[in-house]
C-alpha cells in the first residue's frame, strides 16, 4: 500500500500547565478526563490517536462536542502544536518543520475550511477567494483569474464583486470552500464547515462536497458532529469520544459491528439498509443460484438488493466484473434491517492498526 | 470573629457579616478604631496637619529656574528638546502658512469636497458653511491658527497612538502596562497637562502641542489595541491556515479588521485635539482659544461667542466627518477624488488671482456689541428682580451661600482622617480594596502636598455639580428610555453637546450667572449632563427585554417595572454614570478657575499667569489626585470606554 497522505501516531494534545508531562508518565495518561483535570488541571483535549489518511480518500473524524475533534485537526497542520506524538505528511514530519517549511506546507499542501467561515469581511468574494493565492505571492491578475475560475467551480458565478456580509450561510461557505480550492492543495481539512447551515442547504453542500471528491478524487479529512453526514461522506470514519479514537472503520463496519456500547448508542438510529452493503448479507451460491436471478454490485446497499430480490422474487446474485461471489435472499436481508446480523470483519480493506471490533456480540442484544 | 461577642448580639453580627458589604464596614471600622486615636493625640486639628505636609514650593522654584537657566545650554534641550520644539513649530508654521496661501476660499473648497468625498453632500455642504461662518464672524484667522496647530498635534496623536496601540494590540504584556496608564489619562482634567509641559518647554506654541498630544493619545491607543484584540479569531486562524507571515497576517487581516476602530480612534483624537487645543490657549496656543480666554478674561461675552461659535462648528463638522468616515459606507469611485483633489486647488487659485486670500473686513459681522448688548440688558433685567422667580444672579447666590459654602465649610469642618476614612469606604463598597487604597492615597497625596482646603473647595464643587447633574440627568434619562418621542427630541441636542469643547460651556454660563464658583458649577452641569443622560437611556435600554416582559406579564405597573426591574437591572450602567458625571464634572469644576471657580483651577492660573510654576505644579499634581480619588471611588468592578466611544 502506498504512504499515507497523512499518518498520525500516538498523537497528544494537552492544554494545561506543564502539559508535557502528562503522555510520558504512564500513571497521569491512564487518568480519566475529569480526574486528570482534578489532579493536573490540565485537559487532553487529544489522547493518544493514531490513524492514517489514504491518497483519494473522504477521511472522517466524528464525535460530539468537546470529544477533540476539531483540536486533531487543527494539529495536523500545527494550527494548535501537538504535545507528542508524530504526524507525517507523504512521510515527512511535521512537527520537525521549521517555520517556512510549514508555512510551505500550509500555503500548498493542506488547506482548511472552517466552521464559521473565516472570511475576510472587507474584501470581495474573488478577493476572498484569491487570498490564499495573495499570501503565497502570486501577481494580482493571474490569481483573480485563478479565482475566478474556482468560484465558477463551486457555483458563485456573477457574485464575484459581492462582500461575505451580502451573502447567505451557504454562499459564505461556498466561499470559503472556494478559497481552500484555489490554492489547488493535496489535502482538503474541513473543520465542521456546515453545522452552522440550515438543513436544506446543508445537504445542498454536502452534495458539493460529493461532486468535487468525485470530479477530482482530492484528499479530505473531514470533521462532524453530524452522523448521518459522516456516513455518507466518509470513506472510513474515526469515532472519537473524550479525545480518544474508540472505533475506526468504514461505515459499514461502524454501523454493523459498533465496538462498544458507547458506539451502539451512537448508531442505534442509522437506518442500517442504507449503509450496509450485500456483504454482509451474502452467503455462498448454490451452482443454481449462481446462474440466474437479479445481479447486484459488492457495494450495493441491502435497501437496493431488497428491492431488487422484491422485484424479481428470486435471490440477487452479488456480480463482481462478471464474478459471482455469492448471493443474498430476502431472509438475510431482513435480519440486517432488524439488526440481527454482524460484520464479520473484513479484513483486507481494514488495512493493520484499527480497533477490531467486538464482532459477534451484536447477537446478544 | 464574632466567638468572643455575647450570645444576644451573636444573632445580629453575623447577619451583618454575610453581607459583603458589611464585612468591609466592619473591618475598616476596626483600622480606624485603633489608626484614628492614634492620629488624633498627634496631630489634632481639622485641617491636614501641617506636620505631615511636605514643602515642595522650593525644589519646584528650583527646577524651573534650572530649565529656564539652562535651555539654551544644557545638551538634553541642546540635542533633544530643542529638536522636539523646533519642529513642531516649524510644522504647525508650515500648516499655517498653506491654510493662508491656499486662501479662505481655497480652503473652505478643501474642507467642502473631502467631506463631499468622505461623508456625503449634505456634510460637504455643512462644512462649507461652518468655515464661512468662521470668516462671516471675523475668526478666518485665529480659525486657521487653531487648525493648524490642530492638524500637526493630530497627526502626532495618531502616529503616537497608533503605535502604542499596535504594541499593545500585539503583545499582552504590553497591553496589561499600558492599559492601566492609559485608562488614568483618561480621567484626569485636560488642565493637570498643562503644567509639566510648559515647566519643560515654556509658554508657547511647542508645549500647547505637546500638551494636546498628550491629550489626545490615549483614545487612539486604546482603540488601536482594542480593534487588534477583537479581532474575529477563526478569521485568524484561517489567515495562519493558508501560510500567512507574521507580517501578513498584520497587513492584510488585523489591520483591515480593526478599521472601524482604528476611524473611531482618529474620531475620538480630533475631538480630544480640538478640546485641548483650546483650552491650551492659557499656554500660548493662540487662536481661537485665546481669543475666548481673553474675552472671558475681561467678561466681554459677545468677543467670547464671536470666538465660541466657530469653536462648536469646527468641533461639529469634524466630528460628523470623521465619524462618517468611520461608518463603513465606503464611496468607491476614484474618479469623484480625482474631481476633489482637481477642484480644491483651481479654487484656491482662483482666489489667489482675484486677490481674496484674506476674508474681506467688509463681509464681517460684528455680532461682539449686539451680543453684549442682549447681556447688558440681561444683567439689567434678568440678573435680579425678577418678580415670583427671582434673577439668575440672585440664583447663583442663592446655590452660592446655601449649597456650595455649606458642603466646603462642613468639608473642611470634617478632621482629616474622617475625610480619609469616608474616601475609603465609598471606594471599598462601590470597588474593590485595590480601588480604595488608591483612592486613600491619592487623598494623603494631596494633604502631603499641603493643598489640603483648595482641594476640599474643589471637591465642594464637584459634589454640588455631580448631585445637580445625576438628579436631572438621571430623570432625564429615564424619561428618554421610557418615551421613544423624548429620546428623538434629545438624540441632536445630545450629539451637540457631547461634540463641543469643554472651554466653551464657560461662555453662556458667564452671560447667565457673571463670575464666581456657581457659574463654574453651572459649566460643569452642562458639560457633563449629555453623558449621563445617555448612558443612563442606554442602560435602561439595554435591560432583558424578557425580564421586563415576564414583569409585565405579572401585571406590574409601569412605576414597578421601573424600580423593581429596570433600575435594579440597569445597576451597572448607572455607577458608570455617576462615574463619567464625577469625571466629567471635574474636568469642567477646574477649568471654571478661569471664571472665577478659584481653588485648585485657580492656582494653576495663577502659576501660568505669574510665571510661579510651583504653586501651579503642586495644584496641578493636586488635581490629579483628586481625578483619581474622584474616578476610583466611583469606579465600578469593570469599565467601559469614555464619553463618545
Amino acid at each position: 500500500m502506498s504512504t499515507p497522505v497523512f499518518s498520525v501516531e500516538g498523537l497528544w494534545k494537552v492544554f494545561g500547565p506543564k502539559a508535557d508531562r502528562i503522555p510520558t508518565d504512564p500513571e497521569l495518561s491512564a487518568l480519566p478526563p475529569a480526574d486528570l483535570r482534578a489532579r493536573t488541571g490540565c485537559t487532553a483535549a487529544v489522547r493518544d490517536v493514531s490513524f492514517g489518511v489514504r491518497k483519494g480518500e473522504v477521511f472522517v473524524v466524528m464525535g460530539l462536542s468537546g470529544s477533540g475533534k476539531s483540536t486533531l485537526v487543527r494539529c495536523l497542520t500545527r494550527l494548535i502544536e501537538p504535545t507528542s506524538g508524530t504526524i507525517a505528511i507523504d512521510g515527512e514530519d511535521v512537527r520537525a518543520m521549521d517555520k517556512s517549511r510549514l508555512r510551505e506546507l500550509r500555503r500548498h499542501r493542506a488547506a482548511m475550511v472552517f466552521q464559521h467561515f473565516g472570511l475576510l469581511p472587507h474584501r470581495t468574494v474573488l478577493d476572498n477567494v484569491a487570498y490564499g493565492l495573495e499570501i503565497q505571492g502570486v501577481g494580482k491578475s493571474e490569481r483573480r483569474e485563478r479565482a475566478a475560475e474556482v468560484v465558477a467551480k463551486v457555483g458563485l458565478e456573477g457574485m464575484e464583486q459581492r462582500r461575505p456580509s451580502q451573502l447567505s450561510g451557504g454562499q459564505r461557505q461556498r466561499v470559503g470552500l472556494a478559497r481552500a480550492l484555489a490554492v489547488d492543495p493535496e489535502v482538503l481539512l474541513f473543520d465542521e464547515p456546515f453545522s452552522a447551515l440550515d438543513p436544506l442547504i446543508r445537504r445542498d453542500m454536502q452534495e458539493e462536497v460529493v461532486r468535487l471528491h468525485r470530479e477530482e478524487g482530492r484528499t479530505m479529512v473531514f470533521i462532524t458532529h453530524d452522523l448521518s453526514e459522516a456516513l455518507k461522506l466518509g470513506d472510513r470514519i474515526a469515532l472519537m469520544r473524550d479525545g480518544e479514537v474508540v472505533q475506526l472503520g468504514t461505515p459499514e463496519q461502524i454501523v454493523g459491528s459498533p465496538a462498544d456500547d458507547y458506539v451502539r448508542e451512537f448508531v442505534r438510529d442509522v437506518p442500517r439498509e442504507q449503509v450496509m452493503t450485500v456483504r454482509t448479507a451474502m452467503r455462498p451460491a448454490s451452482a443454481e443460484e449462481a446462474g440466474n436471478g437479479p445481479a447486484v454490485a459488492p457495494t450495493a446497499t441491502v435497501s437496493e438488493a431488497i428491492e431488487a430480490v422484491a422485484r424479481a422474487g428470486a435471490p440477487a446474485r452479488v456480480m463482481d466484473s462478471g464474478r459471482c461471489l455469492g448471493v443474498v435472499d430476502a431472509n438475510a436481508l431482513l435480519d440486517v434491517v432488524a439488526g440481527a446480523t454482524g460484520l464479520a470483519v473484513d479484513t483486507d480493506r481494514l488495512g493493520g492498526a484499527i480497533p477490531t471490533a467486538a464482532g459477534t456480540s451484536e447477537e446478544l442484544v | 470573629m464574632a466567638t468572643v461577642t455575647a450570645a444576644a448580639s451573636r444573632a445580629v453580627i453575623p447577619g451583618i457579616l454575610k453581607v459583603a458589604a458589611g464585612r468591609k464596614l466592619l473591618v475598616l471600622a476596626l483600622a480606624a478604631a485603633i489608626l484614628v486615636p492614634l492620629a488624633h493625640t498627634r496631630w489634632a486639628s481639622g485641617t491636614w496637619p501641617t506636620a505631615l505636609t511636605v514643602d515642595l514650593t522650593t525644589p519646584l522654584t528650583d527646577t524651573s529656574t534650572w530649565i529656564i537657566d539652562n535651555r539654551d545650554s544644557h545638551p538634553l534641550f541642546l540635542y533633544f528638546l530643542g529638536h522636539v520644539s523646533n519642529a513642531v513649530v516649524l510644522a504647525v508654521r508650515v500648516v499655517y502658512l498653506l491654510l493662508l496661501a491656499a486662501g479662505w476660499a481655497g480652503t473652505t473648497a478643501f474642507a467642502a469636497l473631502f467631506a463631499w468625498r468622505v461623508a456625503g453632500a449634505r456634510l460637504a455642504l455643512g462644512a462649507a458653511a461652518a468655515f464661512l461662518t468662521c470668516g462671516a464672524l471675523g475668526m478666518w484667522v485665529p480659525t486657521m491658527q487653531t487648525l493648524a496647530l490642530m492638524v500637526v498635534a493630530v497627526l502626532a496623536s495618531v502616529v503616537v497612538g497608533a503605535l502604542l496601540g499596535l504594541a499593545a494590540g500585539l503583545s499582552g504584556r504590553m497591553d496589561r502596562a499600558l492599559r492601566p496608564v492609559l485608562d488614568t489619562m483618561q480621567v484626569l482634567p485636560a488642565f493637570a497637562y498643562l503644567l509639566p509641559v510648559v515647566l519643560i518647554f515654556g509658554i508657547g506654541v511647542p508645549a500647547a502641542v505637546l500638551a494636546t498630544v498628550v491629550y489626545a493619545a490615549p483614545p487612539m491607543a486604546r482603540l488601536t489595541a482594542l480593534g487588534l484584540r477583537g479581532a474575529d479569531k477563526e478569521v485568524l486562524e484561517a489567515v495562519d491556515s493558508l501560510g500567512a507571515t507574521a507580517r501578513q497576517r498584520l497587513l492584510t487581516a488585523r489591520i483591515p479588521l480593526a478599521r472601524k476602530e482604528l476611524l473611531l480612534g482618529v474620531n475620538q483624537t480630533i475631538m480630544m485635539a480640538l478640546s485641548m487645543a483650546v483650552i491650551a490657549s492659557v499656554i500660548g496656543a493662540g487662536g481661537l482659544g485665546d481669543r475666548v480666554y481673553q474675552a472671558l478674561a475681561s467678561v466681554d461675552v459677545g468677543a467670547a461667542l464671536a470666538a465660541g461659535i466657530p469653536i462648536v462648528l469646527l468641533a461639529v463638522v469634524l466630528d460628523r466627518v470623521t465619524a462618517a468616515a468611520g461608518d463603513g459606507t465606503e464611496r468607491t469611485g476614484r474618479a469623484g477624488w480625482a474631481y476633489a483633489l482637481v477642484a480644491a486647488p483651481a479654487v484656491a487659485v482662483a482666489g489667489r488671482l482675484m486677490g481674496r486670500l484674506d476674508w474681506p473686513d467688509t463681509w464681517v459681522l460684528n455680532i461682539a456689541e449686539p451680543v453684549n448688548r442682549a447681556v447688558d440688558w440681561m444683567t439689567a433685567h434678568l440678573y435680579s428682580g425678577v418678580p415670583v422667580v427671582g434673577g439668575t444672579a440672585e440664583w447663583a447666590g442663592r446655590f452660592t451661600t446655601w449649597v456650595l459654602d455649606p458642603v466646603r465649610d462642613g468639608l473642611q469642618w470634617l478632621p482629616w482622617w474622617a475625610v480619609l476614612l469616608v474616601v475609603a469606604a465609598l471606594a471599598w463598597l462601590i470597588g474593590t480594596w485595590r480601588t480604595a487604597l488608591t483612592a486613600t492615597l491619592a487623598m494623603v497625596a494631596i494633604g502631603v502636598l499641603g493643598v489640603w482646603e483648595p482641594s476640599l473647595d474643589t471637591l465642594s464643587q464637584v459634589l454640588a455639580a455631580v448631585a445637580v447633574t445625576l438628579v436631572l440627568g438621571i430623570a432625564t434619562g429615564v424619561a428618554a428610555a421610557r418615551s421613544d418621542r423624548v429620546d428623538r427630541a434629545l438624540r441632536p441636542v445630545l450629539d451637540i453637546f457631547q461634540t463641543m469643547p469643554q472651554f466653551v460651556y464657560l461662555i453662556p454660563v458667564v452671560a447667565l450667572f457673571g463670575v464666581g464658583r456657581a457659574p463654574a458649577v453651572a459649566a460643569a452641569v452642562v458639560y457633563a449632563l449629555p453623558a449621563v443622560v445617555r448612558i443612563t437611556a442606554q442602560g435602561l435600554r439595554q435591560v432583558d427585554p424578557a425580564a421586563l416582559e415576564s414583569a409585565r406579564s405579572l401585571g406590574a405597573t409601569p412605576a414597578q417595572q421601573l424600580w423593581q426591574v429596570q433600575l435594579p437591572l440597569a445597576r451597572r450602567s448607572l455607577l458608570l454614570a455617576v462615574n463619567q458625571g464625577v469625571v466629567l464634572v471635574l474636568a469642567v469644576v477646574i477649568i471654571g478657575g478661569l471664571v472665577g471657580g478659584g481653588a485648585l483651577g485657580y492656582d494653576v492660573v495663577f502659576g501660568l499667569a505669574q510665571g510661579d510654576l510651583a504653586t501651579g505644579l503642586v495644584a496641578g499634581a493636586a488635581i490629579v489626585c483628586l481625578g483619581l480619588m474622584l474616578d476610583r471611588v466611583t469606579q465600578p468592578t469593570d469599565r467601559r470606554t469614555k464619553k463618545g466611544a
